[in-house]
């Protein structure tokens, strides 16, 4: 490998053929060469009469940033595209964990680059604690081919293998329609609502476009008073209730029998989750013993109205 | 579903060290048409098969024969906060040809390749210890939890020295659980009241499309029939019981079809359960059966944390199928449920039970 002082305009950045990462902030680096300057040379390789980034691409583009140019370079002489690709995949991987989208640009390229599948799966993956399989494999692939906001919001999110997958299971449309509200959500609320999604679709057997042109939910996403968050929670507590019919009629019956026998705020009327238990909890507190009695009094006369065992018999009477 | 036929199995896995065992001989010269090959580690293969796209998919194709390091005798592990019924399974054998898209298995195994254990003498002696520290109670004991009880029987014959190792222990019900129709050992044995050949039975549309490989319904019911006319005494379990438009018909049907042909009196008991299943599951179900709809319906999430339909659909279901049980002669059938709470088995069944001994006796009692 020789070192040289090359040009940052002569380094075709277009040719990403051994970019694994993507999606990264550059405050830092860019802070740092302000600072310190370029310590570290970038890696690069002549290929097509052309030098082609292989390593330090958040480098190189920090550079690029600040106007920093000509660079010290390492030169590689290797021509295989493969050994190119493992020098960087190798030196990366000795100083970082990769993200999943990285993981994905990575398998994806070692098949472009001539790696047999049952070779990467047993000899890569478990480096990028991945399970050893070709079905792991085939999805990480499928995340590569993701669109680049999709997969920039993965990055930034942190989302977890379970809901990219189900991110995988959408269309191109579908996925960027989502993407705004996906963005400001949490990763458990983001799941929630691509799970809502997914299954309301197939239970109803709709499109996911179609439930997302649906006219309740075409009211929230055109609504100009609530912000991407409010409406991306909206729409998942509107696909709540559409996969849970049976329990949001109980839970309503529920409520509106609260309310039609006046229960009193200070006590906590709450059933278990799900309804699951048949017991019920009464939760208060009082200052003294009067008032103890007094709440013990204002339960008692609940409990004599009809409203009230109509309450705990559900959900079971509720066909009655 | 036949053990043995042209298609399976591919062929017999036999790792190094079970070569010798009087049972892989036996295997091994019964099926003599089936390739086979020698392995020194049966892990190497399992995590062989894991690796590929579809490990279960995969694994149903051989049978590898092993030996069983643990124990072959354990409680059934039930479900935590949910009513059990003191049962115990053998682990003779686990996994099975057939593919059943809501199997638990797929999330419960860790090897998908359908494996033999064929260290039998030890199945024996641990038996022998098992039942004399359980002296003085009644025991409900079977094969059928992590496999078929005879899906492969026609390869391993397992079927006829279970039989005869519990036909004279009148205290203990020995059950045989399947879908499939392999009776032929069955048949060949000589039956005794304590002898359960149970069927697993579901509606007819989801036999066909979630069942996959399995017999029809109608076959397991004239199989049951078969053993009835052999002397042995016949159950039912009717798990899982899955929702979908038209599902009470669907079941109600294949309860007359039952009830109209057997006599009650030969059916040992009936369970119901409905679809429940470990959230890890739902994606596995999802890639490996992207058309099945089973796994959208209302499912909440129980105290034991698995995915279950929400109570008051439960109810309505259980209420449906015992009423129609109770008033169509099957009044003196014990019905019990798979991993419910007492709130169902008080409303449906009027019963209290006070403990999972309480259930054993209820369907150990009386016994023959």
């Amino acid at each position: 490998m020789k070192t040289k002082i090359l040009d940052i305009g002569k380094i075709c950045l277009e040719d990403d053929r051994f970019r694994i990462s993507y999606y990264f902030s550059l405050d830092e680096i860019v802070l740092s060469l302000r600072k310190a300057g370029l310590i570290q040379p970038p890696v690069v390789s002549f290929l097509d009469n052309h030098f082609v980034l292989v390593s330090g691409w958040k480098r190189v583009i920090g550079c690029r940033e600040i106007s920093l140019s000509p660079l010290p370079v390492f030169l590689l002489e290797e021509k295989d595209e493969l050994k190119i690709f493992l020098l960087t995949f190798y030196e990366n991987l000795s100083i970082r964990r990769y993200k999943i989208i990285e993981k994905a640009e990575i398998l994806k390229k070692l098949k472009k680059f001539g790696e047999e599948e049952r070779y990467i799966v047993k000899n890569y993956m478990p480096l990028l604690e991945i399970p050893r399989t070709l079905r792991h494999l085939d999805s990480y692939i499928k995340i590569s081919c993701l669109e680049p906001e999709i997969k920039r919001l993965i990055n930034e999110k942190d989302m977890p293998f379970y809901s990219i997958q189900m991110l995988v299971e959408l269309d191109a449309e579908e996925r960027l329609l989502l993407l705004p509200f996906l963005s400001p959500l949490g990763q458990n609320k983001q799941k929630e609502l691509l799970e809502g999604l997914l299954e309301v679709s197939k239970k109803e057997g709709i499109t996911i476009k179609k439930i997302l042109n649906s006219s309740d939910i075409t009211k929230i996403l055109n609504s100009k008073n609530l912000s991407y968050c409010q409406k991306g929670d909206k729409i998942r507590l509107m696909l709540n209730r559409r996969k849970y019919p049976a329990f949001f009629s109980w839970k309503d019956s529920f409520e509106s029998c609260k309310k039609r026998i006046s229960w009193p705020e200070e006590i906590t009327l709450k059933p278990s989750r799900f309804f699951e238990d048949d017991e019920i909890f009464v939760r208060f507190g009082f200052k003294d013993r009067r008032q103890f009695l007094k709440r013990l009094s204002k339960l008692r006369e609940l409990a004599d109205k009809g409203e009230f065992s109509k309450m705990i018999g559900l959900p079971y009477d509720r066909k009655k | 579903m036949t053990g043995k036929n042209n298609h399976f199995p591919k062929k017999i896995f036999i790792e190094r060290n079970s070569i010798n065992f009087p049972f892989t001989k036996k295997i091994l010269e019964n099926n003599s048409d089936v390739p086979t090959e020698v392995i020194e580690n049966a892990q190497n293969l399992v995590e062989e098969i894991k690796s590929l796209r579809d490990p279960w998919g995969e694994g149903k194709k051989y049978i590898l024969l092993t030996t069983q390091r643990g124990e072959f005798v354990k409680p059934c592990p039930c479900t935590p906060h949910y009513i059990g019924c003191n049962y115990f399974i053998i682990n003779l054998d686990i996994n099975c040809p057939m593919d059943c898209t809501y199997c638990i298995l797929q999330q419960y195994l860790t090897n998908p390749v359908i494996t033999v254990y064929v260290n039998k003498e030890d199945l024996w002696n641990q038996l022998d210890v098992f039942l004399s520290n359980r002296r003085n109670r009644f025991i409900r004991i079977g094969t059928g939890e992590l496999g078929d009880s005879l899906a492969i029987d026609p390869i391993t014959e397992n079927s006829k020295d279970l039989i005869s190792y519990f036909r004279k222990k009148l205290d203990i019900l020995f059950e045989l659980k399947t879908k499939s129709i392999n009776i032929e050992n069955v048949l060949e044995t000589p039956p005794a009241e304590n002898i359960i050949i149970a069927w697993s039975l579901n509606s007819e549309k989801i036999a066909q499309e979630e069942e996959i490989g399995a017999p029809s319904v109608d076959e397991r019911i004239n199989a049951a029939k078969r053993v009835i006319s052999r002397g042995y005494r016949v159950a039912f379990h009717f798990d899982p019981i899955i929702l979908y438009p038209g599902w009470e018909k669907g079941y109600l049907q294949v309860l007359k079809c039952v009830l109209e042909s057997i006599d009650p009196a030969r059916i040992a008991w009936i369970s119901l359960g409905t679809l429940r299943f470990h959230p890890s599951l739902k994606p596995i179900i999802r890639e490996r059966f992207p058309l099945t709809k089973i796994i959208y319906g209302e499912f909440i999430s129980g105290k034991d944390g698995k995915l279950r339909y929400f109570k008051s659909i439960r109810l309505e279901i259980y209420k449906k199928i015992v009423d129609y049980i109770r008033s169509n002669k099957g009044k003196k059938i014990r019905i019990y449920f798979c991993m419910e709470n007492k709130e169902i088995w008080e409303k449906i069944l009027k019963r209290k039970p006070t403990g999972n001994e309480d259930i054993e006796k209820y369907l150990s009692s009386p016994l023959g």
